[in-house]
């Protein structure tokens, strides 16, 4: 394996640790919020759960993009590409957007998240307003996603 | 299109018809009552006691719960059950009939039930702890001492058992193991009474734990009696008290057939206690009361037919809302556009002056969740399980107009997902328009556009709010300034025709001189040209579109990931289809749950932000008809 290969390659990892990283972070937060107030109120397991699971979609982005760089790599078939040490460093640059965004967003999220559990516990009805701060913390990641995504797009190999 | 039409209501009646007036408005179910402005009026408050109900309904639905703790209903069976009719015949027969008697047995089972439970935990506890002397052959009386000398039991650290024998070698102590486990020990001591202090502050320097027997255990003990025999009688009573749990049970079983009454009695119950407590929305005089509320228009024929019997004692006017009173909001939208509420519910009612946005947003969200998905064969999975939902579920309100918007959200997946997506990860290149992943610009331009069409879009309501509310000035040359600048300004960066750069001069000319209602014409100019500004707003809303993109390429990558995953498994031999299958069916299910969770919420975010910042205000307050509402029963 040439220069070029492992740093595409090290770009992917990047990108699917970061992300999950962040996400595992917040998802661990919201979570803690959730099953305090669970102790309480068993019956609201349901609608917790989306909050809970929400700052779980970076860590998706982050594996996303990976398989884009295994695709775009030809890991995935018999024959891998070669890439130049100059087209590696761009993969791995593109790598990048989505795993700081999405390992900063998803920890911020997952405090969103975890304090809109709280909110759900005394109003119930308003579960749509934290969903949609969340959503609010969540599109930094989402525009890191769309550039990696456009990014990898343009490099050719 | 929007809002129902609702007005005022105000009837005035004889008092001796306080009861039948309030039945008939709680009957009928078209009413929403308020509160009557008494002191204005020098009317006097009428006195509602519901504490009596209030109490019952409480016990009512402890019995209840105490009950359906007990019901043995499968989840299917859960889904399917039908909440059962009960007409107003069935509710006085129930109201009038003798429900104490089966109330108070079924609460004397729960109270006997509890008891001996927890009499149960306690000497179950109590085994516990003499489990491990259970080895000490001794007589019960034995652990008093004597005159002379203390008896202790206690536990010590293994480690330290050399520390006790040297304890004892100097002391007069005696000891004897009873049981040692992997750590700790447990010991019999006896010492001399004379010598306790200074013996037990010695025994607590080697980490000896005494073990305080219950007094009442070792009262209980005969004179004979070992501790093997304690443990023996206690089991024996446990055995003899779950017999009688068990006898309960099979009581309280018998007391299920009384289930479906008692949670009828409780709608019927909980309603007459609403219909008692309304009664303090009202306004009295020595002979007449009054009360307030709010109608729909369409409403108002039948009220007047429901108190039609009583037309000589009462009175009803009807009026449109006054300029400083604000009615409750009903939206009223074309079937199709019905379970689009739910999102303008979420978000929150059109307060004073605003339109109702669900028909304007109802072709965006179904759009843009079918972009955000675009999976058609979910959009298939999720269409048909909301029908089936809805077919034996029976919901109804709220819940059904939810799984109807899913059953949309659905079809709108099965097209969107055939033209820009696949089925589970297969696209159909043949109708497909775009492959976002080989050709993700010209999804992002699809994307922008949209944007661009509905922030335009909602800049074209405000101008049509602005209009309604008489704000002519502000509306035609703000606004329409705006929607004249945003598309020319588009088309010259794309053009670089100069007829679409004097059309956007034009429209900004518009928001830089009116803009600012300051009539100092440099303050005006200045705050106006300020206000221009906002264009970096409207690029950041049509720029958050992009989000169609990427959600609705990784809901297409995470199913091809699916897929290559069930491929490499197909090559394992002999079992390799059984765990494809498994991933197939388990990973699809997965992209399923979260990216129609991140499509819905998104899709609503696009609507709430980026949409409804344009034009729209909530702050109206619902319309909660005075009605029959049952939490197990359905009024008919």
């Amino acid at each position: 394996m040439d220069l070029g290969l492992t740093l595409a390659v090290f770009g992917g990892a990047l990108a699917v640790a970061l992300g999950g990283s962040g996400s595992a972070i917040g998802i661990g937060l919201a979570g803690q919020a959730a099953s305090g107030v669970m102790s309480e109120d068993p019956e609201k397991f349901g609608i917790l759960l989306l909050l809970v699971a929400l700052p779980g979609t970076q860590g998706i982005y982050g594996f996303l993009s990976t398989f884009l760089v295994f695709l775009k790599l030809g890991l995935t078939t018999a024959t891998a590409a070669k890439p130049s040490t100059y087209q590696g460093w761009q993969i791995l640059i593109a790598c990048l957007p989505v795993g700081i965004t999405g390992l900063v967003s998803a920890i911020h999220q997952g405090k969103v998240c975890a304090s809109g559990v709280y909110m759900v516990a005394k109003q119930p009805k308003d579960l749509a307003k934290p969903l949609v701060l969340a959503a609010l913390v969540e599109t930094y990641a989402v525009l890191g996603l769309l550039i990696t995504i456009l990014l990898l797009n343009s490099i050719k190999l | 299109m929007g809002l129902a039409r609702v007005e005022k209501v105000e009837i005035l009646a004889h008092a001796s018809l306080r009861t039948t007036l309030l039945s008939l408005l709680q009957k009928a179910g078209i009413v929403h009552l308020e509160e009557v402005r008494r002191e204005e009026a020098g009317l006097r408050e009428l006195e509602a006691d519901v504490s009596r109900l209030d109490h019952l309904l409480h016990r009512l639905k402890r019995c209840l719960d105490f009950l359906s703790r007990r019901e043995k209903k499968k989840l299917l069976d859960k889904i399917k059950a039908t909440k059962p009719a009960l007409s107003s015949r069935q509710r006085e027969e129930l109201l009038s009939s003798d429900y104490l008697p089966v109330l108070e047995r079924v609460e004397k089972i729960e109270a006997e039930q509890n008891e001996i439970l927890s009499h149960v935990r306690f000497l179950e506890k109590e085994m516990d702890f003499l489990q491990p002397l259970a080895d000490l052959d001794l007589p019960g009386s034995w652990f008093k001492g004597s005159d002379a000398v203390e008896v202790a039991v206690g536990t010590l650290p293994l480690a330290l058992k050399e520390d006790l024998a040297r304890l004892a070698g100097e002391d007069a102590v005696w000891f004897e193991v009873v049981r040692a486990e992997k750590r700790i020990c447990y010991l019999l001591l006896f010492y001399l009474k004379k010598e306790k202090n200074r013996i037990e502050e010695k025994l607590k320097e080697i980490e000896f734990a005494p073990i305080y027997l219950p007094e009442p255990l070792i009262a209980s003990a005969g004179r004979d009696e070992r501790v093997t025999d304690v443990i023996e009688k206690g089991r024996r009573e446990v055995e003899a008290r779950t017999e009688e749990i068990d006898a309960l049970d099979r009581e309280a079983d018998a007391m299920m057939v009384h289930q479906d009454e008692l949670a009828r009695l409780h709608d019927a119950l909980h309603n007459e206690r609403e219909k008692a407590a309304s009664a303090r929305l009202l306004g009295a005089t020595e002979k007449v009361l009054f009360l307030e509320g709010w109608i729909r228009a369409d409403d108002v024929p039948g009220l007047k037919a429901a108190l039609a019997p009583h037309e000589g004692e009462c009175e009803i006017f009807i009026r449109p809302a006054l300029a400083g009173e604000e009615p409750p909001v009903v939206l009223e939208n074309p079937k199709a556009a019905e379970p689009f509420e739910v999102i303008t519910r979420l978000y929150g009612l059109p307060g004073r002056g605003s339109l109702d946005p669900t028909l304007p947003l109802a072709p965006f969200f179904f759009v843009f969740v079918g972009l955000c998905v675009s999976e058609a064969g979910y959009g298939l999975v999720v269409a048909l399980l909301s029908l089936l939902y809805i077919k034996y579920a029976r919901p109804k309100g709220g819940v059904l107009q939810f799984f109807r918007l899913l059953f949309l959200l659905g079809i709108s997946n099965i097209v969107l997902g055939t033209l820009v997506g696949g089925w589970f990860g297969f696209p159909v290149r043949r109708l497909a328009l775009i492959d976002p992943i080989q050709d993700p610009l010209s999804f992002l331009i699809l994307a922008l556009v949209l944007g661009f069409v509905q922030v335009w879009f909602g800049t074209l309501l405000n101008l049509i709010t602005q209009l309604k509310n008489k704000n002519y000035l502000q509306g035609i040359f703000v606004q329409g300034g705006w929607l004249l600048l945003l598309p020319a300004l588009a088309a010259y960066f794309l053009t670089k025709q100069t007829l679409w750069g004097i059309l956007a001069l034009a429209g900004a000319s518009g928001v830089v001189f009116f803009a600012s209602p300051r009539r100092n014409p440099l303050a005006r100019f200045f705050g106006g040209l300020y206000s221009l500004y906002d264009i970096s707003r409207y690029l950041g809303d049509v720029l958050s579109y992009s989000r169609l993109l990427a959600l609705g390429l990784a809901t297409s990558v995470i199913a091809i990931v699916v897929n290559t995953l069930c491929q490499t498994a197909l090559g394992i031999p002999l079992v390799g289809w059984l765990f494809a299958a498994l991933i197939f069916i388990g990973g699809h299910i997965f992209n399923l749950a979260i990216s129609f969770l991140g499509g819905f919420v998104h899709s609503m975010r696009l609507q709430f932000v980026e949409f409804f910042t344009k034009f729209f205000q909530a702050g109206g307050k619902p319309f909660k008809p005075f009605k029959l509402e049952g939490k197990y029963a359905e009024f008919v």
